[in-house]
């Protein structure tokens, strides 16, 4: 038995009207994301003066002005990994989080006087990062990407200060009795696809001299299948292997070995031939490690700002010192008081590296640590340990 | 027989020399077993394994779920889970569009078809699970009460139009137009809902809400640009028919994975929007391809005599393809798009692999990500797999109701 209903020309009709409907959706849906549209015309400007400038990009002449970009949009398009323990997450309220996006904070307080101004962007996938800031689809890729030669020489993206130093180690159970890379003879080793972590491995293993064989995926699935026993070693950044074992229950079934085969410096990313741009992220940076070398942090640096103790301070913060004048340090695109906005939205570096990392991967001794540690939290390292986080002088 | 509700079922009267005295019911079921289950030493054998094997499986899956899984993971991130990014303050846009959704579902099924013993069984598994789910570890209260009311929606909107007298035809008529538009406006009206005014963007969606978006406006888009691919493949103008087989052969030869990245790297610069319009568009433009296909396919399988028939009575082309063939061809259509919209739903989870948006199964990966919950991706996982079968099911389960409704397969 059939019904009358949905049928016949009101099936048709109702189709059609269902077009119209759709039409009248996208239309509303489109007014309410202006802001989108703005954002996404100025890009387009963007993308349309680079393509108007091919010969500019070759010659190595400065071409699009990212930071007048951003400040005329009023957000700051920040890549950022959200699958990365620790560096770049959302938390359970969806909230963008972690090390890496404290940065983002930091450039958008520093270049738009708003901490919050920040629109991230999706940049998980390794393989599309640099495609993504070459496009024009975000202005800053901070995502746990290692500098490395040829991704400076060969792809559009020029790197900042390094934020985070790490290198290659490896982890494996602690009754395997592999303690170093030549026990590993014919051993299984999980590795991440498409990064440094493949490459640098493959390389290491030649130069020892020992067959291996790998076992590939996304860097949460190889820590998964390592934890499973699918392999018997795990290899990536030293950093990465703590925070995957510290959260485990049976932690103490596993050790990190001592062998480091890499460099693995992290650093913000920006398109080629924008030394404006690089030059804000360089030194902001660069103010949240100075900070902590002398001791400003976000709960004193209004104070600071208000009566500062020395020159430096008042130059580093952008207010006059006894009533001198205010230095604006050469910048032209961001006003003197830019580091100041930075430390009071996150902090500096130290502060940083606590509230997002803290016992996670411990920071003493490591090269993460100041290079000259502050008298009060001098620690005894061991040969050849210690830190390199040292800033640039601000004059 | 869709509007007869609990019809009871024909007894089939067997001829005289074969009905037999009905034994009682437990030598009934010792018979079966016997024959089903242990007809000879090799069938006892294959009982035994595949017993063991279910039993292991079935054991494993318990103790999984109950006993080993840590479901922190997915309680603590509902929200991260359910709409990510989408302002928190305008969650109430979220449950009024999921009431409005289930009141719809309840007056459609009230309309053409009845909600039988094992819908509710179904409803009331989903909803203890989603219940579940929020009373587990941390107040949410309000947000389940939310649901309740939600689903309470769906009720009165079933009770409201099931209890209508189906006879009088007027009312009928004007009940089924009513539901029908209401239907039709269902997509256009969420979104607005969803996304017009106060804090909110399009960006905003996020989580299982935007793979619940991206869907329908993929599916609807896609049979909006079917049908009149469909009649332009068919066409006898040369230069349409041409096009719109160009058309749906580019669109089909290249995977949804490469329309994503042409919508990520190659359609801002042409059409612009956002991100997720982009993503939409592909989406629609993609489905489209298919469905075009499979209403092509209803069309040639009308026989001649149809269109004969309608130029016998006189009718325009137009009113032949709007009163005769498309009806007819649009419901042969209904199973294999239905694949299709059960095809793409699965394949919202796309735009995280290419796209730098988050649907669930991404924040899913952020939740397995987050340094406490690292090792409950076995979870996380499972968790979005139910979820995705969850909706899969009820679109195929529906789709069998409007088959049944609109007599596909019986003409």
């Amino acid at each position: 038995m059939r019904l009358p209903s949905l049928q016949g020309r009101r099936l048709v009709s109702a189709l059609l009207f269902a077009g119209a409907a759709l039409v009248a959706g996208a239309v509303i849906g489109a007014c309410t994301s202006d802001e989108d549209q703005q954002q996404a015309q100025a890009v387009e400007q963007q993308t349309q003066q680079d393509q108007d400038q091919p010969a500019a990009q070759v010659s190595g002449e400065p071409r699009g002005n990212t930071i007048q970009l951003i400040q005329d949009r009023g957000t700051l398009l920040c890549g950022v990994k959200q699958t990365q323990p620790l560096f770049g997450n959302r938390d359970e309220d969806g909230n963008v989080t972690g090390f890496d996006i404290e940065f983002c904070k930091a450039i958008a307080a520093a270049v738009l006087k708003d901490a919050n101004a920040v629109e991230y962007v999706d940049a998980s996938d390794a393989s599309t990062r640099f495609e993504l800031l070459a496009d024009g689809q975000i202005d800053i890729l901070i995502r746990t990407t290692t500098i490395t030669s040829s991704r400076d020489m060969e792809l559009d993206v020029d790197f900042a200060q390094t934020t985070f130093y790490t290198g290659q180690g490896f982890a494996v159970r602690k009754d395997s009795g592999i303690d170093s890379t030549s026990d590993m003879a014919n051993a299984s080793i999980c590795v991440q696809t498409g990064t440094t972590t493949e490459q640098n491995v493959a390389d290491h293993f030649t130069d020892i001299g020992l067959d291996y064989e790998p076992t590939g995926g996304l860097s949460q699935d190889v820590a998964a299948a390592f934890f499973e026993g699918r392999c018997d070693v795990l290899t990536a950044d030293a950093s990465d292997l703590a925070s995957r074992i510290v959260v485990r229950d049976n932690a103490d079934d596993y050790k990190i070995l001592p062998q480091i085969i890499s460099k693995e410096p992290l650093a913000p990313g920006v398109r080629d031939y924008d030394s404006d741009w690089k030059d804000v992220v360089n030194w902001v940076v660069h103010g949240l490690i100075r900070a902590e070398e002398i001791g400003l942090t976000q709960a004193n640096v209004a104070a600071m700002a208000s009566n500062p103790p020395n020159t430096e301070v008042a130059r580093l913060l952008g207010v006059p010192f006894e009533g001198g004048s205010v230095s604006t340090l050469g910048f032209e695109v961001v006003d003197a008081q830019f580091i100041q906005r930075a430390i009071a939205a996150v902090g500096n570096y130290g502060e940083i590296y606590d509230r997002e990392i803290g016992d996670a991967i411990p920071r003493d001794c490591t090269l993460n640590a100041l290079a000259r540690p502050l008298p009060s939290e001098a620690v005894d390292c061991g040969p050849g340990e210690g830190g390199i986080m040292y800033a640039l002088p601000y004059r | 027989m869709a509007n007869m509700p609990a019809a009871p079922r024909e007894r089939i009267v067997l001829p005289p020399h074969r009905q037999r005295a009905r034994r009682p019911r437990s030598v009934r079921a010792r018979e079966w077993v016997r024959k089903n289950l242990f007809p000879s030493w090799r069938g006892t054998l294959l009982t035994a394994l595949a017993a063991g094997v279910l039993g292991a499986v079935v054991v494993g899956l318990i103790a999984f779920v109950f006993f080993g899984a840590n479901w922190e993971v997915i309680t603590h991130n509902r929200w991260l889970l359910f709409a990510g990014g989408f302002p928190r303050e305008e969650a109430w846009r979220l449950w009024f569009s999921i009431a409005l959704v289930f009141a719809l579902i309840g007056l459609a099924y009230g309309t053409w078809s009845s909600l039988g013993r094992r819908d509710h069984l179904f409803v009331l598994l989903v909803g203890g699970f989603v219940i579940f789910l929020m009373a587990h570890g941390g107040a949410a209260v309000w947000s389940s009460i939310y649901f309740l009311i939600a689903v309470g929606c769906m009720y009165i909107g079933y009770l409201l139009t099931y209890r209508l007298p189906r006879a009088t035809s007027s009312m009928r008529t004007l009940q089924v137009r009513l539901v029908g538009a209401l239907l039709i406006l269902a997509l256009p009206i969420v979104l607005v809902v969803l996304l017009a005014g106060g804090n909110v963007g399009i960006r905003d969606l996020d989580g299982f809400v935007l793979n619940l978006i991206l869907a329908p406006v993929g599916i609807v888009g896609g049979i909006l640009i079917g049908i009149p691919l469909a009649l332009g493949r068919a066409s006898s103008l040369k230069s349409i028919a041409w096009t719109c087989t160009a058309y749906i052969e580019i669109v089909r030869g290249a995977p949804l994975l490469g329309w994503l990245f042409v919508a990520l790297f190659i359609l801002d610069d042409i059409i612009g929007g956002d991100l997720i319009i982009r993503a939409m568009v592909v989406m629609a433009v993609f489905t489209g391809a298919y469905m075009a296909e499979y209403i092509r396919g209803a069309l040639q399988a009308l026989p001649r005599g149809q269109y004969e028939a309608g130029q016998a009575v006189g009718l325009s082309q137009y009113q032949r393809m709007r009163l005769i063939i498309m009806p007819q061809a649009l419901r042969i259509s209904i199973p294999p798009m239905v694949g299709q919209a059960i095809s793409i739903w699965k394949d919202t989870t796309l735009v995280t692999v290419i796209l730098p948006l988050r649907e669930l199964k991404g924040n899913a990966d952020s939740a397995i990500s987050q340094f406490e919950f690292t090792p409950d991706r076995i979870e996380a996982y499972v968790f979005v797999a139910v979820i995705f079968w969850i909706v899969a099911f009820m679109m195929s389960r529906v789709s069998q109701r409007v088959e049944r409704a609109q007599g596909v397969g019986e003409r």
